[in-house]
């Protein structure tokens, strides 16, 4: 776990590397200053962390990276309001702090032994990258069986971890990845087409199997209807939830889904539950 | 039994090692819960302070922590925790707020700032002495002396208090100073407490049948009727700012050059950007959602979470809302709304 003791107090760490993944986002790899911190510092794939920028502010974000890789966070941020314009005037080296992890991250002990769907659209990916790559770890592969991944971004510039999608996993063992764009470019060999489109174009058959999306509400919006055709259960399809958060603790009142807070009960919730929560997100 | 003089000697002294929290009128008549100097500032007559004690517990504007980022370094540096502190004069309805209150701090992340205030302080109830227009604390079962919650409860009864000792730092209050009460006339004490009660309970002008509220408000989430609240609400947020049981709260910088702190302020569910994204969406984007959520808040959620009620018939909102919003009429309608 993280900072326990005061759980409203950021830890002091170190942005290591800068990770240009398009025009506006970057892939943040941070270590915390405190050794201690760091060897201690567990995660689940999913889960969040406040990011304080001094001067700026606080915002809360999903952390990138796998939980398997324990000798730094990565955060995937677009730069887009106060504290992330901050942070993306940062060069390597630079300070931040951090606190967290919170939320429930993915249940992946339910998703032991069966076919795992991602749908990811833009930055989307981050928080479904985390258990990509965690099920793809060695450790953990025999776990898990087919995984698949449906990718799309609005252009190949807005596409992340294009090493990862483009090369590194389609090479895995028993994993496949669809990558779209919404519009055609000259240099673009591959597929053309909004995501719940290529989706159904795709056609993963849902029988037993795991849906994870995250991306754009009309994207998800058009997915679901898509799985729902394919033979996806709702109990088997998971989402994460985002809304605004300044404490991340369910204490500040400002993430609530009629009683339930996101930053405690989410954000990932399963479409059974979804299907439940008032439609105030 | 304690005289009003010996209490009076009782905070003085409690102030020469204590933060003492009393009632005091400021120069406009306005009664908030504030550190006194001595025995002398409290406002006595109060009947009810218009900021609840919250602010003690939760203050309108609290230091977490400051940090320094000098020479490109980054220091963070808490801020030390609370002395020992007391509440003298808080009400029944303010009691039972501070305990729905306490299971939000408390949890799987603990709010040191608000428990170790909560554990280094007595509190030192008072009973009401009257019934004002708006209080309602008897439909959430709590009567005006009820002393759930105190350390010590007092009861004014002629020219003493009845004290009661409820919790072993109320015992250790009165051992520490064990001249200043005295165990004669307490069965008098008793019998006027019980009297006032009595007569307190009979001056109730409001009064509200929660029976199957919950379950009832539960099902109005796309309800009308909230339109309707909506349109009278000016999103002052006046009600969540006095009300004794809202902690919403916001994180603030405060910064010159490369020192700073950061601030927890209130903060209302009440105001648009509350719960705006940077992307511009808001998932609760007009009056109609966030006065909803309010009056879900204190009928429903609060109690779903926590299993206590998130209202507790203070009034203040009633009282103070500029455009007259009663949550007892809201309650009321609430029966009666297809």
């Amino acid at each position: 776990m993280g900072n326990v003791e005061n759980c409203l107090l950021p830890l002091p760490a170190t942005i290591q590397k800068i990770i240009p993944e398009t025009s506006d986002v970057n892939t943040y790899r941070v270590t915390f200053d405190d050794p201690e911190v760091m060897a201690n510092w567990r995660n689940k794939p999913g889960q969040l962390a406040m990011i304080s920028l001094f001067g700026a502010g606080e915002a809360m974000f999903s952390i990138s990276s796998s939980p398997t890789q324990r000798d730094y966070l990565e955060f995937t941020i677009r730069k887009a309001g106060v504290v992330t314009k901050a942070l993306h005037s940062l060069e390597e080296g630079g300070k931040i702090g951090i606190r967290g992890p919170y939320g429930n991250g993915f249940p992946f002990d339910l998703m032991k032994g069966r076919d795992v769907l991602f749908v990811g659209g833009g930055i989307g990916l981050a928080p479904l990258r985390s258990l990509i790559e965690f099920m793809l770890d060695d450790q953990n592969r025999a776990d898990f069986g087919k995984i698949e991944v449906l990718y799309g971004a609005r252009s190949s510039d807005d596409l992340c971890f294009k090493q990862a999608v483009l090369e590194d996993w389609p090479k895995r063992p028993n994993c496949e990845v669809w990558t779209t764009i919404d519009r055609a470019e000259d240099a673009w060999k591959g597929h053309v087409g909004f995501v719940p489109a290529y989706l159904e174009e795709v056609g993963p058959k849902g029988e037993g199997k795991v849906a994870v999306l995250c991306g754009p509400p009309i994207m998800i919006k058009f997915v679901l209807v898509g799985l729902e055709k394919l033979g996806f259960k709702d109990e088997m399809i998971y989402s994460t939830l985002e809304l605004r958060m300044k404490c991340g603790v369910g204490k500040c009142g400002r993430c609530n889904i009629g009683h339930k807070f996101v930053c405690l009960e989410g954000p990932v919730f399963d479409l059974v539950q979804i299907k439940e929560l008032p439609p105030e997100f | 039994m304690i005289t009003r003089d010996q209490l009076a000697t009782l905070l003085d002294r409690l102030v020469e090692k204590n933060k003492v929290i009393a009632p005091v009128s400021d120069n406009r008549g306005v009664v908030r819960y504030t550190a006194i100097r001595t025995a002398g500032d409290v406002a006595w007559e109060f009947d009810r302070a218009k900021v609840p004690p919250k602010s003690h517990f939760l203050p309108q504007t609290e230091e977490l922590y400051c940090y320094d980022t000098t020479g490109g370094e980054l220091r963070i540096e808490p801020v030390p925790a609370a002395g020992r502190a007391v509440v003298f004069g808080v009400h029944p309805c303010d009691l039972r707020a501070i305990a729905a209150l306490d299971p939000v701090f408390d949890g799987v992340f603990k709010d040191v700032y608000y428990l170790d205030k909560r554990e280094r302080t007595v509190v030192v109830g008072l009973a009401c002495k009257q019934v004002l227009p708006g209080c309602f604390c008897r439909s959430y079962g709590i009567e005006p002396t009820d002393g759930e919650g105190a350390d010590l409860m007092l009861t004014e009864v002629g020219d003493r208090y009845y004290a009661e000792i409820l919790t072993p730092k109320g015992e250790a209050l009165v051992r520490e100073f064990p001249e200043l009460f005295s165990d004669g006339g307490v069965e008098e004490g008793r019998r006027g407490k019980e009297a006032l009660s009595r007569e307190l309970a009979g001056q109730f002008q409001r009064e509200v049948d929660l029976t199957g509220v919950k379950e009832k408000v539960d099902t109005m989430f796309e309800h009308p009727y909230w339109q309707e609240v909506a349109r009278k609400c000016i999103g002052c947020g006046i009600c969540t700012y006095l009300c004794p049981t809202c902690h919403c709260f916001d994180i603030i910088e405060n910064h010159s050059g490369h020192r700073g702190s950061r601030l927890r302020c209130w903060d209302s569910c009440m105001f648009t950007d509350f719960t705006l994204h940077t992307s511009s969406h808001n998932p609760r984007s007009t009056k109609k959602e966030r006065v909803r959520n309010r009056f879900l808040h204190k009928l429903s959620y609060h109690n779903e979470r926590y299993g206590l009620a998130g209202c507790v018939g203070c009034g203040r909102c009633v009282a103070e809302c500029p455009v007259n919003i009663d949550i007892t009429k809201i309650i009321a309608d609430i029966k009666e709304v297809d």
